[in-house]
């Protein structure tokens, strides 16, 4: 926690250091035209913007003397005074303790500022009773002691003018860096590369020197990696946040009363994966609040409190970070889905019966398909879904769905926490080297051909109770069709090594030649002409130098399931 | 070198500018490409091939950390014979220089670059084969007793490649 005040903390101070810059620059364009009404207004709305950052992080003094630059700034606005040489001399004296106060804040001291404060004060008075008024020091003076000013805060005046040719001018310079995000994907790609290279000095040095010579380089490398990863990572409140507002939008049209709760808003996550999951996260809140929670008197009558929760959840597991969308509401209406789906026609009446009701759920993320009969200022129009499972697809994410009837309904969504790196299975087809992202990798196992069995044209086995569908993943690259004649001229003592992998409920084997081992790898993308390969997300460089290829699992199965390729009952 | 070349600019044209070309052979033929299109010549790197991709695209191979596509022209022009397949002729790539793609093509032997005037070239004419795309071919350089084919490397892929590969799509699908 105190963690995060240190973040305000510095990210204030950046603000109102460069606001404090700002002044001084208004203030010297003002001074040398002081008929331009323009800076007084620029003026007025950073004196305004200080003062309630100043507020909001309990720093008074800053906040009392931002206050009156404020109000005498509105006053110029207004005409009410005029500006001269001597208010000029007031409002920078009045800047440079601003200033002062910021520094205080980093290395605590003591300003004086209640001098300025109080001589800007009486300016201020001076000209609400006479509006136009040019005043000097002197009568400044003159009016404190006749009004109600007291004795220390004529001290105060008198020790700050005094010293008021020593007033610090050091400039100073913000702990914190503004960069932009196109700057990170740049240093990051060049690590990538780095990466790729040490690897491959590493496999190409490989006998004529000792391991132990390049483990200084592998851990320099990889500190910087891991360095420039974490630069990225962001704290999802940053984005959790502004759901507060969404929710309360979205109750607001459907008539429903819900409260957002957030848990684990600490959790750190790449900045870019942010970005391109934030329109699911609308969605999906959307969707809780639209479909989930019930309206107040359904819920009454249900036994539920009438203000429907909606929790947003992150967790960091690994290598990866799970957000958790859960509402307490009616649940998925799994009989209903099944319904639609064959009206729809997304399904055959043999196939509802026997599709399970995760598989069931898992429809709605299919482009069309929408449960709602009516539709709703801000969901039920079947858009929104399919194009949350698009933007998981894109990055390597998974979803998945939890339902209870009258309970209510979770979504959860797997993201990797980085961008840079994927931990990939490695293996051999045809003697070229393959990549296949862990996160879709279910498990690895080892099977004879008599573990296989020809069902239609497709191949079967059966693994610890679970049946999976087979496919030579070479016989898929070749479009070659007939997976049970592959497998006919296999050699019945064979081992044949298959990779499982899943991907929204689905599972499939993959037979690959040889499997080799797990590697972290930096994906480049492929370019024209040898782009648009929906088998193929990406490449990575080797440590031969070599290329590699990056399975693309969503595209694999999409493209096996809209063929009727191989299909088995998934 | 060839006055006979050399009078017929004259004739042509007096304003006749000069640029280079690179000249490599395929089939039996030679092409030539203008060097502004290749970025530089390499001895070609080993070949990752891809799938879903037409078979003149051999797969892609690592340059100094660029990924590009590793293109078979002969393949691609129908000019491949039997004993030509085997990839250790290959043995050079020339690199495309290309913002927006990025490959290069299998040459077999070290390409040599030529200077060539533009009034040298002459318009490609219509070989009678219909059905073939033609307009890459930007026209026909003859030196001597010499014929060049120059080729507009990038329009080789704009064109029949996409429609070869929406052909493979609707195959597959």
């Amino acid at each position: 926690m105190s963690n995060k005040e240190e973040e305000y903390r510095e990210i204030f101070l950046t603000e109102a250091l460069e606001n404090y810059t700002e002044i001084n620059r208004l203030l010297t364009v003002l001074e040398k035209n002081p008929s331009d009404i323009k800076p007084v207004h620029a003026l007025f709305r950073i004196t305004h913007t200080l003062k309630g950052n100043a507020t909001g992080m309990g720093y008074e003094k800053i906040a009392e003397v931002a206050h009156v630059l404020e109000d005498l700034f509105d006053a110029i606005r207004d005409e009410r005074i005029i500006i001269n040489a001597d208010i000029f001399i007031s409002v920078y004296k009045a800047a440079d303790i601003v200033g002062e106060l910021i520094h205080a804040v980093k290395e605590p001291r003591d300003v004086k500022y209640r001098g300025v404060k109080t001589k800007l004060e009486v300016l201020l008075r001076e000209a609400q009773r006479n509006h136009a008024v040019t005043i000097n020091t002197h009568a400044v003076l003159q009016s404190i002691s006749e009004t109600d000013a007291g004795d220390c805060q004529l001290d105060a005046i008198a020790e700050e003018y005094s010293d008021e040719e020593s007033v610090d001018l050091k400039f100073s310079f913000s702990d914190l860096v503004q960069v932009p995000v196109q700057k990170l994907d740049n240093l990051l790609n060049l690590v990538g590369e780095l990466i790729i290279e040490r690897d491959r000095i590493i496999a190409s040095g490989n006998g004529r020197h000792s391991t132990s010579e390049y483990s200084r380089l592998s851990r320099i490398s990889s500190d910087l990696q891991y360095s420039v990863m974490d630069v990225r990572l962001v704290p999802v409140d940053f984005l959790f946040n502004k759901f507060h507002r969404i929710v309360r939008d979205a109750a607001t049209k459907e008539q429903k009363s819900v409260t957002l709760k957030l848990k684990g808003t600490e959790t750190e996550i790449d900045r870019n994966i942010l970005q391109v999951i934030s329109d699911s996260l609308i969605h999906l809140i959307r969707n809780a609040v639209g479909h989930g929670i019930e309206k107040p008197e359904i819920r009454k009558q249900a036994g539920k409190d009438a203000e429907g929760v909606v929790t947003l959840e992150a967790s960091s597991e690994s290598d990866t970070v799970v957000i958790a969308i859960q509402d307490d509401g009616a649940g998925i209406d799994i009989p209903h889905i099944r319904k639609r789906a064959i009206e729809k026609g997304f399904l055959n009446n043999q196939e509802a019966t026997q599709w399970s009701d995760a598989d069931i759920m898992m429809l709605i993320f299919e482009p069309g398909f929408s449960t709602m009969e009516e539709v709703t200022a801000i969901a039920g129009r079947g858009v929104g879904m399919d194009v949350v499972r698009k933007a998981l697809d894109s990055i390597g994410g998974t979803i998945h769905i939890q339902s209870t009837k009258g309970a209510g309904t979770t979504f959860y969504m797997r993201l990797p926490s980085s961008m840079a790196v994927k931990s990939t299975l490695l293996f051999e087809l045809s003697n070229e080297t393959f990549a296949i992202p862990l996160s879709y990798t279910e498990s690895v196992i080892s099977i004879y051909k008599s573990d296989i069995h020809a069902v239609a044209h497709g191949l079967i086995s059966v693994h610890l109770g679970k049946t999976i569908s087979l496919v030579f993943l070479n016989d898929l690259f070749k479009q070659e069709k007939n997976s049970v004649k592959t497998l006919e001229q296999l050699h019945p003592e064979t081992r044949i090594e298959v990779v499982v992998v899943t991907f929204n409920g689905k599972r499939m084997g993959f037979i690959v030649d040889k499997l080799l081992q797990q590697k972290e790898i930096i994906e480049k993308p492929l370019h024209k002409p040898a782009d648009g390969i929906s088998y193929i997300s990406g490449v990575t460089i080797l440590g031969n130098g070599n290329v590699c290829l990056v399975l693309n699992i969503p595209g694999i199965l999409n493209v096996i399931n809209h063929n009727q390729f191989n299909k088995v009952s998934l | 070198m060839s006055t006979k070349a050399q009078e017929e600019n004259n004739q042509t044209s007096g304003y006749a500018r000069t640029f280079q070309i690179v000249v490599f052979r395929l089939g039996d033929e030679e092409y030539g490409i203008s060097i502004d299109q290749i970025k530089e010549v390499v001895i070609t790197p080993t070949i990752t091939r891809v799938p879903q991709k037409p078979a003149f695209i051999k797969g892609v191979a690592n340059i100094r950390g660029n990924i590009i596509a590793i293109l078979d022209l002969e393949q691609k022009f129908g000019l491949q014979k039997a004993e030509d397949t085997m990839p250790s002729n290959n043995n050079f790539t020339l690199v495309i220089d290309s913002n927006e793609y990025k490959m290069g093509v299998l040459v077999k032997e070290v390409p040599n670059t030529l200077s060539i005037s533009s009034s040298a070239i002459e318009d490609f004419i219509f070989t009678g084969d219909g059905n073939a795309e033609q307009s890459y071919i930007k026209g026909i350089v003859k030196l001597d007793k010499r014929l060049i084919i120059m080729i507009d490397i990038l329009k080789v892929l704009s064109q029949q490649e996409e429609q070869q590969i929406f052909k493979k799509q609707a195959v597959a699908i």
